[in-house]
């Protein structure tokens, strides 16, 4: 049994990535939450998960990934809708002052909400994480090569839907 | 330069700064997380129930409406399984035995019956044809007599 401090430095070191991963893969404050809750509960009672592991990080991440996808498995057809409409909603971005970025982080959030989970999950570890392909591909458990095509097919999307803008606000710099 | 485009395109991106992670959720988070390590009998009973209830979503979540279907089958089953058991006392009660009239009538039917047709010769029909082994020869004997 991990003690409560090591418990916390855990949380320390990895609880905000881990949560900016699972709302960015979700959409939803509330299952980010409960996963989040789900991991760190997992890792109180089987400490014996994290023996042997040399990178935490990419590690819990494979944790968080596959709690999310049974998530999404759970619920089922019903729930995407949920999800689609919560995907137009929910932000994944700390809030700007300036108006211009405000609007491109909403222009981002909903062109992140529209790719498949696969892509967007591929595409925070690659922008937001700084993972490589071959720590990606370790931590969603897909071949390097399949993590590189997907992530340039989601980069050339997002382009594609937030060009105009982003060429608009290229020129007023 | 197409490349260059994309770079930056990158950077603009991975410069968005994400939210963070509620300051309330910590406690919370630790708290759940230090009571599931507690050896306690609810928290052994809710570890039972959470392994019992993800065996069960595994099994049934990739077609969770074909094994609704089927479960809605056997309770029609089920349902009308029991309806016709509750209805089985009223059969037997339709088909209670005859009163003495009708089987007195009965045997007076049977037995003018047998009068008119004579007594029946049951015996070469129900009679088993015996067969004792015989020498061949006395077999002979017979077929030529």
């Amino acid at each position: 049994m991990p003690r409560a401090t090591e418990i916390e430095r855990f949380y320390d070191a990895h609880a905000q990535p881990l949560f900016a991963f699972l709302l960015n893969f979700t959409r939803d404050d509330a299952d980010t939450r409960d996963l989040l809750q789900e991991i760190f509960v997992k890792l109180a009672r089987e400490p014996e998960l994290l023996h042997g592991v040399r990178e935490e990080r990419a590690f819990l991440i494979r944790l968080a990934h596959n709690a999310a996808i049974d998530l999404i498995r759970r619920r089922g057809t019903r729930e995407r809708t949920k999800e689609n409409f919560a995907a137009e909603t929910i932000s994944v971005f700390a809030p700007a002052n300036d108006p211009d970025e405000k609007i491109f982080r909403e222009e981002l959030a909903f062109a992140l909400g529209e790719l498949p989970e696969e892509q967007r999950a591929i595409v925070h570890l690659k922008l937001w994480e700084g993972l490589t392909f071959d720590s990606i591909a370790a931590a969603l458990d897909i071949p390097p090569n399949t993590a590189a095509s997907r992530y340039r097919y989601a980069l050339d999307k997002l382009r594609g839907r937030l060009r105009p803008l982003y060429e608009e606000m290229k020129k007023a710099e | 330069m197409m490349n260059d485009e994309m770079e930056q395109f990158e950077r603009r991106l991975s410069r968005q700064p994400l939210r963070k992670v509620p300051g309330e959720w910590r406690g919370e988070i630790l708290a759940a997380a230090t009571v599931g390590t507690r050896p306690a009998s609810n928290a052994v009973r809710s570890g039972f129930l959470s392994t019992l209830n993800h065996q069960l979503s595994t099994i049934f979540w990739p077609h969770p409406k074909a094994w609704a279907g089927l479960a809605a089958v056997w309770i029609f089953i089920f349902a009308v399984n029991f309806s016709m058991r509750d209805k089985s006392p009223v059969i037997s009660e339709k088909f209670s035995p005859p009163s003495p009239e009708v089987v007195a009538e009965l045997k007076q039917q049977q037995r003018m019956f047998a009068e008119l047709i004579g007594p029946r010769d049951i015996y070469d029909a129900d009679r088993s044809k015996s067969y004792a082994p015989r020498p061949r020869s006395e077999r002979v004997e017979i077929l030529t007599a």
